[in-house]
């Protein structure tokens, strides 16, 4: 009913406010509705982006003209808007839930009225990410926007990919910019390029950007377009996501809110190894190892416990023989045999169930002439793995006052202490993860590894280098000794804050000024015992048995802003802002990486003073960018129906050529809100978009001129990449149109996008044939191209007094091209694993397709297969066998809400996309999955040697196109996985549909409350990932991986996924 | 509150114009200047590490020629030359961490006024020219037509690649001139040049031995120039004896230890054993240089010891029993010690009798009760998976880290030599004097007593293995024969004599990749990069295979 009022209204004073314009000033107070009164509120005549905000004790003032149109909008709440009649005082009440918010906060904090954006924004209120409690809130944005694909990797604590509208820059960074109130803070990981390629013995120490508290943000807005983001500009490539936090408030009562969230996970089955249970340890089917354990001088029949296959013997449980656990003193096992047969507790059951408390207070409300809100949270989150653990604390106080009418002061501090132990190790070596999914014996109890352990505090092994008591094991530690004995720990402190003064020069002139601070302090210790299995560590990468390494980083991100705002309106029709700026940027980042060389001299110590041999050099980091920037920007309004903008920003590079370290990015954007002219009742709302931007990717540190390098071992040698002293930025060139609908009282909504951008100059690092003496050269050249549709659609399908069913759904689609490579490059190597595959760039091509060995193929597409009955293979691995970019990603989200109760839940899915499973092309050879452990064609186990019935046919044909009849032996190893088949028989289709998150919530009623010191309560039970519905890859999760960055689309020892299930109770007083 | 924002502005505008931008984008912590001789340090050992490495990713030239075989990864073995991109990384360390490097200390070191030494700078030059010789000759030994003429230019990022023999020849003036550019001047410091520590006569003995040898590669493919290259070598002096031979000094740590040591012992990993072709050879000749070359891992009991005598150069064991086993005379007869990985050698078994042996004259600390054993050889087939255990392991003595990394050694010199001589080359003695004198200087080197009963060896003696051989000719046999033998971890230098030589006759390994690589592949990263200069090498040397025979092999005489 009131919809309907005021949309008759609304039509009704369009009409009047052509015909009368008189100014004159309208007050009032904004209160929420249980009376409180809302500070901080906006209030915009529609159609202009004149406007003002309401005090903290809600008041507000603003001269208007009758018949215009004022819009009341704040952050979680519904927007309404009121047309300016007789009165001079309009009181107004906003209800809490909004739906659709009108004013959205845009570059650089400035706040806009939504429809008179012509580029493509969306938001996700804060609450939407608090949900769930994860260690990283990015997570949490899976599904919720369109253009934005989010990949966590499914490390402990690791870092999440988070790329909007594809990939930009060939070799630089891809990660979105995350601005805070304002403080830009880099999404940036510190991982190594070993780690991201998958060597061994690395640790994904995760982004920056999972320090942000989903607790203390209102809401996060994702500018996705270039022209979205132009008024960053250099920085402004990969679309930014700017987070607003929580601002104090007046409250009712003490304004104090309590959360306390419990979760835990439990294993999904679906993404972790599932085993044979026929065979066992070795590697050379039905054969045995004899010694003479016993000693009694005759050969005992023992399991291979030197092969880390299960290609061995078949079980038979009344066979009794030797086993690991027969050659240690302290095993209850000690000198006896034990029956062969498959281990009771598998791998799986090392994992163990991860549990996570949140619990957070915050206090709100306002004073005298402004306004403060508190908050702490301590996170602690145990992981799936033993031994591993994160720990939280974050505090935060932001505040705002009013020094007087015209000069206004807030700031924003927030300290973050995150301790991290036992991340889990990412690599192909030393990665026990991996151990499970590719080189397991089926034979082995992971109890019985844990019991010994823990009973002996050794590193006593199922995989002993020989039958000796106290044998070094051979390749693998027992795993639980890797967890309690080599775990790396890290801690960060950051801050993160800022300082702005607001000066209300004239009315129609408002100066910011503005200071803000990243900074934090990190340290990451690595340490293996004395005893373990000999493995890369440490600066040199040298295997030692042991050893302990400290990185040290601090990392600092100032930026100034000042900022004048123009707001006048030309005529009645014109309306004008203007912005006109100076941002001065300066980053610092600085590392030391020490270790011990050649192990630890005394075993428990982890100092770096404890090295056996004399320490390497340490490798030292330091790097200084700076950027000066001056940004202008127009916007005009053409009678609340047409809107322009232009916008344009010059920087100034440190990391440029001197004569050529400037750079122009411009923009301009236009939006028609022709639903004014239509006048259809049906149609709420539509509004076209259009528009232009060029935003850049500034250059990294020290690309101009070329260093030496100081060896470890002896001398000095030349750089391996040719930098480039005529370096220029990265360009990305980009056209968006969109148009945005609403009917139905706004019951049906959608919001299409389209856009292209083309990014040139690209900064590459590219390869050249190393017979010139560098292995890369450092080149201007290339374009990326990305084109796509967004689709964000809204439909309130019921809505009754009690009853509110609403649906959300975001469809991204982006093809992207790498159009163009330096002349006489054909493909850029990104990246190389293990199994001999690499991720690259190839003109032509997507960005980030996967190379490897092949099946070769006869004139009709069939496979060939060579005399003996093998697979014939590529000789060489320069096939595209994979794209690791995802043909389309979508989410829908549903929410229910029946009195009290709100259920919601989030479906997210993705089509296409490879992966390469290195866990698959290892893990199939060396006959741990079911499929080298079938009963074949004729009916008998495949691993019968042929002449008992075994072995199977590759179906195929010869090279003289008759079909293959041979059939191959697969009694041990070597006819399956890796030995037998390319690369390509391994990469996976990535698709999925997940139930990413539900959540049921119930709100006490206030009438529960009104005689209590409580004035809200709220339980909310919730569950995360809890099924996958779909999806291609085996035994894994396919947005498993190993880092965030630019490498995706590689599969060894990911951990398993869990779903978790968490309660929260939410209390304020 | 003016005053506040014209101090603001006032700040902000003082830190835009206070720090000069550029100076922001300094490397403050890697040098822009070094000196050549830092350089050149760099480029030796980077040369060494890749020439000695057993790593399974740089060199597995001791698989290939069949001296030791994979535990329980066979893909090397197997001649698996893909999944590891060993191709890749040798070109790699080859180019960019040896070749590269050295140009630039030729050019830093050319620049570089040394008052009062400039004189040196010659020998500095000519020693950098030696060594740019080496690693190249070897890339065209290893690969066939290589980047050269273009190579090593920035400005050139598609090289062209030039014709081997074309390459090999102008090597070999290369050689000529640097020779000639040596004076009697000392060079480099003792930690600039780890090989001969700036000795010049030393470098111009390497130089005509590496020119001995490029002659020598070059017989079955030009005669006159073979013959003329070698005769000059030899006149020019090559190496005279063990000490002549170039030896990078590794230390005993990390990182300058020898690759040996970081992969045998520092990795902790049991991923060699002794190949079955090696073992069975020697055990046939009862070469008493299994004791250095292996490890006596697998015993044999003798038998427990009564009483010991020692007397006229040989040391008498008693037993208390008549002994089982049969000792075979020529092994090392060994007692435990309190290390089980470690036993004490007595010495070479010269004489059995029922219940005694005698060994070379000990001063060993033998005392009645000792169990006396003795090791057995075991090789294992190539490409086979061979359990550690069961398998010869090399010898300890190889792995220390502080063991010299040979390069070019006297060794090779003579079966060089003897190779010449049976070809009708003037090398200032016979076939069998440097045949002889190859293996003296193997014994010597090894510190294996025993050598005259081992050349009197029917099948060793050299007259009358040369009447013994099928092979024609029959020289090619017996000099290969035992040069592979003698020339053991020396990798190339051995890869490189079975190719040319195509003796002694290796066996396929079980389920090998391909036919046996008498070359490596191109890298894949310049079929990647560089594919049309790629694609006419391939051609012109007739097919990117690792079958395809390089312009200096003629022949082939494997089974497989």
């Amino acid at each position: 009913m009131k919809t309907k009022v005021s949309g008759i209204l609304t039509l009704l004073l369009v009409f009047v406010q052509f015909t009368f314009a008189q100014e004159k000033t309208v007050s009032g107070t904004v209160s929420d509705d249980a009376g409180l009164p809302l500070p901080g509120v906006n209030i915009i005549i529609k159609g202009t982006t004149t406007g003002t905000q309401s005090d903290f004790d809600g008041n507000y003032s603003i001269a208007v003209s009758q018949g215009q149109i004022l819009v009341f909008s704040y952050v979680g709440f519904e927007t309404r808007e009121i047309t300016v009649g007789a009165s001079n005082t309009i009181d107004v009440t906003l209800k809490a839930g909004a739906v659709l918010q009108e004013v959205v906060v845009t570059a650089l904090g400035v706040s806009r009225e939504k429809q008179s954006l012509g580029y493509a924004t969306q938001e996700v209120a804060g609450e939407d990410l608090a949900v769930v409690k994860t260690d990283n809130f990015t997570n949490s944005l899976s599904g919720k926007v369109s253009g934005l694909q989010i990949r966590r990797n499914n490390n402990f604590g690791g870092s999440t990919n988070v790329v909007i509208r594809g990939t930009t820059s060939l070799t630089g960074d891809n990660q979105a910019l995350f601005v805070i109130d304002g403080v830009p803070i880099s999404n940036r990981n510190t991982n190594s390029a070993a780690q991201a390629q998958a060597s061994g013995n690395y640790y994904d120490y995760g982004n920056a950007a999972a320090d942000i508290n989903p607790d203390d943000i209102e809401s996060v807005n994702v500018l996705k377009g270039a022209a979205a983001s132009a008024l960053y500009g250099s920085r402004a490539a990969n679309g930014v996501i700017i987070i607003t936090t929580k601002k104090g408030r007046k409250a009712k009562g003490m304004g104090v809110t309590l959360n306390s969230n419990t979760q835990f996970g439990v294993i999904d089955k679906s993404t972790f190894a599932t085993f044979q249970d026929k065979y066992g340890a070795g590697y050379d089917g039905d054969v045995w190892t004899y010694e003479d354990v016993d000693g009694d001088g005759i050969d005992d029949q023992v399991a291979n416990y030197v092969d880390d296959g299960s290609y061995g013997p078949a079980f038979d449980p009344n066979l009794m023989v030797y086993q690991w656990d027969a050659f240690d003193p302290a095993s209850p096992n000690y000198m006896k045999k034990t029956p062969w047969m498959p281990a009771r507790n598998g791998a799986i059951k090392f994992f163990e169930t991860p549990v996570t408390f949140s619990n957070s207070i915050s206090i709100s409300n306002g004073l005298e002439g402004g306004a403060y809100r508190i908050a702490y949270t301590k996170f602690d989150q145990s992981g799936i793995m033993p031994n591993s653990k994160i720990n939280k604390h974050n505090f935060l106080f932001s505040g705002n006052y009013d020094v007087n009418d015209k000069v206004k002061v807030s700031g924003l501090a927030n300290y973050i202490k995150t301790d991290a132990i036992g991340r889990n190790s990412t690599g192909y070596n030393d990665n026990i993860v991996g151990l499970f999914r590719q080189w397991w014996q089926t034979n082995v109890d992971v109890r019985d590894q844990a019991d010994i352990y823990f009973k002996t505090r050794r590193n006593v092994s199922w995989n002993p280098g020989s039958a000796e008591q106290g044998a070094v094991p051979l390749y693998w530690d027992n795993p639980y000794w890797t967890r309690y004995e080599n775990f790396q720990n890290d801690g960060r402190s950051r801050f993160i804050g800022n300082l702005e003064l607001s000066y209300d020069v004239a009315k129609w002139l408002n100066v910011i000024g503005r200071v803000s601070t990243d900074t934090y302090n990190e340290r990451q210790e690595e340490r293996r015992a004395v005893g373990s299995v000999a493995a890369s560590f440490g600066v040199t990468r040298g295997d030692v048995d042991s050893g302990y390494s400290r990185k040290d980083i601090t990392s600092t991100e100032t930026n100034y802003d000042l900022m004048l705002n123009f707001k006048h309106d030309i005529s009645e029709e014109i309306s004008f802002a203007g912005l006109l700026g100076t941002n001065i940027r300066r980053n610092d980042f600085q590392s030391v990486y020490a270790s011990t060389a050649g192990g630890l001299l005394v075993p428990g110590l982890y100092s770096l003073q404890n090295t056996r041999n004399p320490s390497p050099r340490p490798v030292e980091i330091a790097e200084k960018i700076g950027v000066n920037g001056y940004y202008a920007s127009a916007s005009f309004g053409f009678n609340n129906l047409i809107f322009l903008d232009g916008t344009l920003r010059r920087d100034t590079f440190s990391t440029l050529p001197k004569d050529e370290s400037s750079f122009y990015y411009p923009s301009v954007s236009t939006s028609f809100v022709f639903s004014k002219l239509l006048g259809v009742d049906a149609i709420s709302f539509g509004k076209l978009r259009l528009n232009y931007a060029e935003v850049g990717n500034g250059a990294p540190f020290d690309r101009l001129y070329d260093s030496f390098t100081i060896n470890d071992d002896i001398g000095t040698s030349m750089p391996i990449t040719r930098n480039n002293p005529d370096l220029k930025p990265e360009r990305t060139k980009s056209y968006e149109a969109g148009l945005e609908m609403r009917f139905a009282q706004n019951r049906v909504g959608f919001d299409v996008a389209y856009y292209k951008s083309n990014s040139i100059d690209q900064i590459i690092s590219v390869p050249v044939s190393v017979a010139t003496g560098y292995s890369n050269k450092l080149l201007n050249a290339g374009e990326i191209e990305n084109r796509g549709v967004e689709v964000s659609l809204n439909v309130v399908p019921v809505q009754t007094d009690d009853f509110r069913w609403s649906l959300t759904g975001n469809f991204t689609k982006n093809k992207n091209e790498v159009v163009k490579l330096p002349e006489g490059t054909e493909t850029i190597q990104l990246g190389r694993f293990q199994g001999g595959i690499s991720i690259q760039a190839t003109e032509g091509q997507p960005y980030g397709v996967i190379y490897g060995t092949d099946f070769m193929y006869d004139a009709n597409g069939n496979k060939l297969v060579d005399e003996d009955g093998y697979y014939m293979i590529t000789p060489t691995s320069n096939n595209v066998i994979g794209d690791t970019n995802p043909d389309w990603l979508m989410g829908i989200s549903n929410s229910v809400t029946y009195k009290d109760f709100n259920l919601s839940f989030l479906i997210d899915m993705q089509k296409g996309g490879s992966v390469f499973s290195l866990d698959q092309y290892y893990g199939e050879s060396t006959g741990l999955y079911p499929n080298s452990a079938y009963i074949n064609d004729l009916g008998n186990p495949v691993r019968n040697p042929l002449d008992q019935g075994g072995g199977f046919i590759n179906p195929g044909v010869h090279e003289d196109g008759t079909p293959n009849t041979t059939r191959v032996d697969a009694s041990e190893f070597g006819s399956f996985g890796y030995a037998a088949f390319p690369n390509s028989q391994f990469v996976y289709d990535a698709s999925y549909v997940k139930l990413r998150q539900v959540s049921l919530t119930y709100t006490l009623p206030s009438r529960y409350l009104t005689n209590t010191f409580m004035t809200g309560l709220q339980f909310t039970a919730t569950g995360s990932n809890l099924w996958i519905i779909h999806k291609n890859v085996p035994y894994a999760d396919p947005e498993a991986g190993l880092s965030s960055g630019n490498l995706q689309g590689y599969l060894t020892g990911a951990l398993p996924t869990t779903r978790e299930f968490g309660f929260n109770i939410k209390a304020q007083f | 509150m003016k005053k506040i924002f014209i101090l603001l502005t006032a700040a902000v505008f003082a830190v835009s114009c206070s720090d000069n931008l550029e100076s922001l984008n300094e490397n403050i912590k890697d040098p822009n200047m070094v000196s050549g001789e830092s350089l050149f340090a760099a480029a030796q050992k980077r040369l060494a590490d890749q020439m000695l490495t057993p790593n399974v990713n740089l060199n597995n030239n001791r698989l290939w020629v069949q001296h030791w075989n994979e535990t329980t990864y066979q893909d090397e073995s197997n001649y698996d030359q893909v999944t590891r991109s060993i191709p890749d990384n040798h070109w790699r360390v080859m180019y960019r961490d040896v070749l590269r490097n050295l140009k630039e200390a030729a050019k830093v070191i050319a620049e570089t006024d040394y008052e009062p030494t400039n004189p040196q700078k010659p020998n500095k030059l000519a020693i950098i020219e030696i060594l740019n010789v080496y690693a190249y000759s070897n890339l065209v030994e290893t690969y066939g037509d290589i980047p050269y003429s273009e190579a090593l230019d920035i400005d050139h990022t598609l090289p062209k690649f030039d014709d081997a023999m074309t390459v090999y020849k102008d090597l070999l003036q290369r050689l000529d001139a640097a020779l000639a550019q040596l004076n009697s001047e000392t060079s480099f410091t003792v930690n600039e040049d780890l090989i001969y520590q700036g000795n010049a006569d030393s470098w111009r003995k390497f130089g005509n031995t590496l020119k001995l040898r490029m002659g020598m590669t070059l017989a079955d493919v030009d005669a006159a120039l073979s013959k003329a290259t070698v005769e000059s070598a030899v006149s020019g002096g090559v190496f005279a004896s063990n000490d002549d031979t170039a030896e990078y000094a590794y230390s005993a740590a990390a990182p300058n230890n020898n690759p040996v040591n970081d992969n045998l012992v520092l990795s902790g990993r049991n991923d060699y054993v002794a190949a079955q072709t090696l073992v069975d050879i020697m055990n046939a000749l009862k070469d008493p240089r299994r004791a250095d070359y292996f490890d006596p891992n697998i015993r044999e009991t003798i038998g427990t010891v009564a009483s010991v005598s020692t007397g006229g150069g040989i040391t008498t064991i008693t037993f208390t029993e008549n002994y089982e086993a049969e000792p075979i005379i020529g092994n090392n007869a060994y007692i435990p010690t309190s290390d089980p990985e470690i036993p004490l050698k007595l010495g070479v078994i010269t004489a059995v009798g029922d219940d005694f042996i005698e060994v070379v004259a000990t001063d060993a600390e033998i005392h009645a009760g000792d169990e006396v054993f003795y090791g057995i050889y075991k090789g294992a087939q190539p490409g086979r998976q061979s359990r550690y255990v069961e398998w010869t392991h090399v010898n300890r003595s190889m792995v220390p880290g502080d063991v010299p990394g040979v390069l070019l050694s006297y060794i090779e010199a003579e079966f060089l030599m003897a190779e010449g001589a049976a070809r009708g080359y003037n090398v200032g003695g016979s076939a069998e004097d440097h045949y002889n004198a190859g293996i003296a200087a193997s014994f010597e080197y090894w510190g294996t007593p025993g050598l005259s009963a081992y050349l009197a060896n029917p099948d060793v003696a050299y007259a009358s293995a040369i009447a013994n051989s099928t092979a024609t000719p029959a020289w090619k046999e017996v000099i290969g024969t035992q040069a592979w033998i003698a020339l053991y971890n020396e990798t190339f230098a051995t890869w490189l004599s079975v190719r040319r030589l195509d003796y002694p006759i290796l066996v396929q390994p079980y389920r090998a990749k391909t036919g046996y690589p008498v070359r490596y592949t191109y890298p894949v990263s310049e079929q990647n990069l560089n594919p049309t200069n790629y694609a006419e090498a391939a051609n012109a040397i007739g097919g990117d295979a690792p079958e395809t025979r390089l312009f200096w092999d003629k022949f082939y005489t494997f089974d497989f």
